[in-house]
């Protein structure tokens, strides 16, 4: 009996991951694998694929229009990310402070709910609210001197309407992390302080910031690579335009499989990406070691 | 303890079960795989892809099938699937080996499925008096085979003209480029004397938000290049032709336009332009893809709108785009007598007649009697030669969304239309170079 108990006992944690395990090993790195292997051919996915080497690579050198959707992944990054951080760790704080009281309560509500709608359904409800020209919109955004019907309409501000809308929507999410992380600071810490003689901005830079930093590298990190994969928004508000100043990488491999037929190739494109979000991964468990070692 | 490990041990071993039943092929015949199969009672399954072309198409096609379906001793086995997802179902499916017998493909996606031997040539299997009858069956013609049999068809866009505007400005229906261009300057007014305009010469939308960039050029770009005398690929399919002096002649004339169009062109979509600005009784011209129900659905849609359309406008020429969406036979079917038999019995006057009552369309065959709205009917009958479809040629989206992209860039004011044009027709012909070195191996 106790044998068997034995076995059991050193079988059930293999059992437990085992259904996980099996789901990534086929869905994540079966499909990286996948993409590896056929982006060494030439692929349009309806005919068998033809081994062509090192041409997609070649490719991809003298490929403007990836350099293009880089520069504009990088730039939807460089613009939602802070803000993203920055609103979220505001936010949390601010009902961390009320977390008892029912405005706290809704808004941490309210603020989620753009987390949990189909980034699809987003960007078409903000499409129709900026292009629809209702006076209560134009009233809004004339307050900040802006014609809302023309923000999707020119490449620059079609980018920087994105990442805001980017901002808009996941921002409740990293909110949510943050907010977790600010109730398990414990009160003791700032009771202490208060005796010491800390005002409210030596609390938040004293106690809160260096508690919440390893919450803010992850945040950051976790920020970064979602939004370095961005497509729904982009595909329901701008189609990737106006003159492809919208379009990002996800985008772009999408186009050229599904309109292009040019799997291959962007398999290519896919593990470029792959390889900026390998480096921002790497970065961040550098960081993450380095805080906890410093904790 | 040791009963709840048991449980969770044994819950994660069914869990393990399940995933691997539903990563498991299905090698039974679950209606949506492609090649015909026999039922027990050695009924031959034909399965059909199609977008959905009204309401129902499924409740509307399976009675008119019956028939057909009983004589034959076959099953038609239909799978609707949705426009934004059409594409990419296709090439996901073929590559699986799940394709249907019969599908339903447009232009822009035979060259890759030709090029790849997935659609059969009926250029053989069809008849000199098919030609007779089927109206508009050398529209199926395409890169040197006939792929398809055309079944929606006879639906070009059109240009729509507001006649309250129009008779205001003592002026009648445009017929050539100049009319267009004066209309559209006077049209273009403050008419509430807020000074700001609030009625323009063209509803144009230039964002492809919600839809394919190949729309904008469906809507505006091909029927000005025809006008002009031009065309996207020369007539080998080995380069394009977008970019010579007829085609920056098209785009010139369109880009002259732009004064007359909505200040937030590059921000609407086409049909939220034609919707909002056009429908809305504020812009002289529109257009949009026609219908021969139009009379009735432009009564429901903008009750007091009074307008009348143009087929083409014409320059050199007249022109304008047309679809010739086709039923094609795959190179999977089994039975390719039979799926052909099947295309020709749907586009037939038997079928079409009453199914056009339903969902009204342009007549396919010499026998069948137009049944739209009156106001339609000269686009299939004086009209006819106003409109074609597209050239069918290799890498057509990749080309045709770069060069709506271009055109972006013109209309956005950061390219010039000879330099846009140029870059856009490089980037063709060297996809055009690398397709065909491929496929000439």
């Amino acid at each position: 009996m106790k044998k068997k108990k034995n076995i059991l006992s050193v079988l059930s944690p293999y059992a437990y991951i085992t259904p996980i395990s099996l789901i990534l090993l086929t869905f994540v790195a079966g499909s990286l694998i996948i993409a590896v292997c056929f982006s060494f051919t030439k692929y349009n996915i309806i005919t068998p694929a033809k081994f062509n080497g090192l041409f997609n690579y070649r490719k991809l050198l003298r490929d403007d229009k990836l350099r293009l959707c880089i520069m504009n992944t990088v730039k939807i990054s460089v613009m939602a990310v802070p803000l993203q951080i920055l609103t979220s760790t505001v936010l949390a704080s601010l009902i961390a402070a009320r977390k008892n009281t029912f405005l706290g309560k809704f808004a941490k509500a309210a603020l989620f709910i753009p987390v949990l709608s189909s980034s699809a359904v987003v960007g078409t409800i903000w499409k129709a609210i900026l292009n629809g020209g209702h006076p209560a919109v134009k009233f809004l955004f004339g307050l900040f001197g802006i014609d809302p019907t023309m923000l999707l309409g020119s490449s620059t501000s079609a980018i920087i309407t994105l990442s805001m809308l980017i901002v808009w929507k996941s921002m409740g999410y990293y909110m949510i992390i943050t907010l977790s992380s600010l109730m398990s600071i414990p009160e003791n810490y700032y009771e202490a302080a208060k005796v010491d003689g800390a005002n409210s901005w030596n609390l938040f830079s004293r106690i809160t910031v260096p508690l919440l930093k390893p919450t803010l590298i992850l945040n950051t990190f976790l920020a970064i690579i979602s939004s370095m994969q961005v497509f729904d928004v982009v595909y329901t508000m701008t189609g990737g335009g106006p003159s492809m100043s919208t379009t990002t990488m996800v985008m772009y491999a999408y186009q050229l499989t599904f309109k292009g037929s040019k799997a291959g190739y962007a398999m290519t494109v896919s593990n470029v990406l792959m390889l900026m979000v390998l480096v921002v991964v790497l970065f961040q468990q550098r960081f993450m070691r380095r805080e906890a070692s410093e904790i | 303890m040791m009963k709840k490990r048991l449980i969770s041990t044994l819950l994660c071993t069914s869990m393990i079960a399940a995933l691997a039943v539903g990563c498991g092929g299905n090698n039974e015949d679950d209606g949506n795989s492609g090649g015909d199969a026999k039922s027990g009672s050695d009924k031959t399954t034909l399965t059909m892809w199609l977008p959905p072309l009204d309401k129902d198409t499924e409740g509307n096609f399976k009675p008119l099938l019956a028939d057909f379906e009983k004589e034959n001793n076959c099953e038609v086995k239909m799978e609707l699937i949705p426009w934004d997802s059409y594409e990419e179902k296709w090439s996901t499916s073929i590559s699986a080996g799940e394709g249907p017998d019969i599908g339903y493909m447009y232009a822009e996606m035979y060259p890759t499925y030709i090029s790849s031997g997935a659609v059969v040539d009926l250029t053989d299997m069809v008849e000199d008096a098919d030609y007779d009858e089927y109206l508009y069956l050398d529209r199926g013609e395409m890169m040197g085979g006939l792929y398809g049999i055309p079944i929606v068809t006879g639906v070009p866009f059109v240009l729509y003209y507001n006649q309250e505007i129009l008779e205001d400005l003592e002026e009648t229906a445009p017929e050539t480029w100049e009319d267009f261009a004066r209309i559209c300057e006077k049209a273009t007014k403050d008419t509430d004397g807020d000074g700001e305009i609030d009625q323009y010469g063209y509803a144009v939308g230039l964002n492809s938000g919600d839809m394919s960039n190949l729309y904008m050029l469906n809507s505006y770009i091909y029927s000005l290049i025809w006008q002009a005398g031009g065309d996207i690929y020369a007539d080998d399919l080995k380069s394009a032709r977008f970019n010579d002096k007829n085609g920056v002649e098209a785009i010139e004339f369109f880009k002259s336009l732009k004064d007359y169009m909505p200040e937030n062109v590059m921000s609407l979509s086409g049909s939220d332009a034609f919707t909002t600005i056009f429908g809305a009784g504020k812009a002289a011209f529109g257009v949009t893809r026609s219908s021969q129900s139009q009379e009735t659905l432009f009564k429901e849609s903008y009750p007091d709108l009074k307008w009348d359309y143009v087929t083409s406008l014409k320059n050199v020429g007249y022109g304008t785009f047309g679809a010739a969406d086709s039923l094609s036979v795959m190179s999977a079917c089994e039975n390719p007598d039979l799926a052909l038999k099947l295309i020709k019995y749907i586009c037939s006057s038997e079928f079409m007649s009453e199914y056009h009552k339903v969902a009204p369309g342009a007549p396919l065959t010499k026998t069948e009697q137009y049944a739209g709205d009156p106001k339609m009917e000269r686009i299939v009958t004086e009209d006819r030669d106003k409109w074609r479809p597209l050239q069918a040629g290799p890498c057509g989206s990749e080309i045709l969304e770069n060069l709506a992209s271009h055109i972006q860039s013109i209309m956005e004011g950061k390219m010039e239309v000879q330099e846009a044009l140029d870059e856009s027709a490089e980037f063709a012909n060297e996809t055009l170079d690398e397709y065909w070195a491929d496929n000439e191996e």
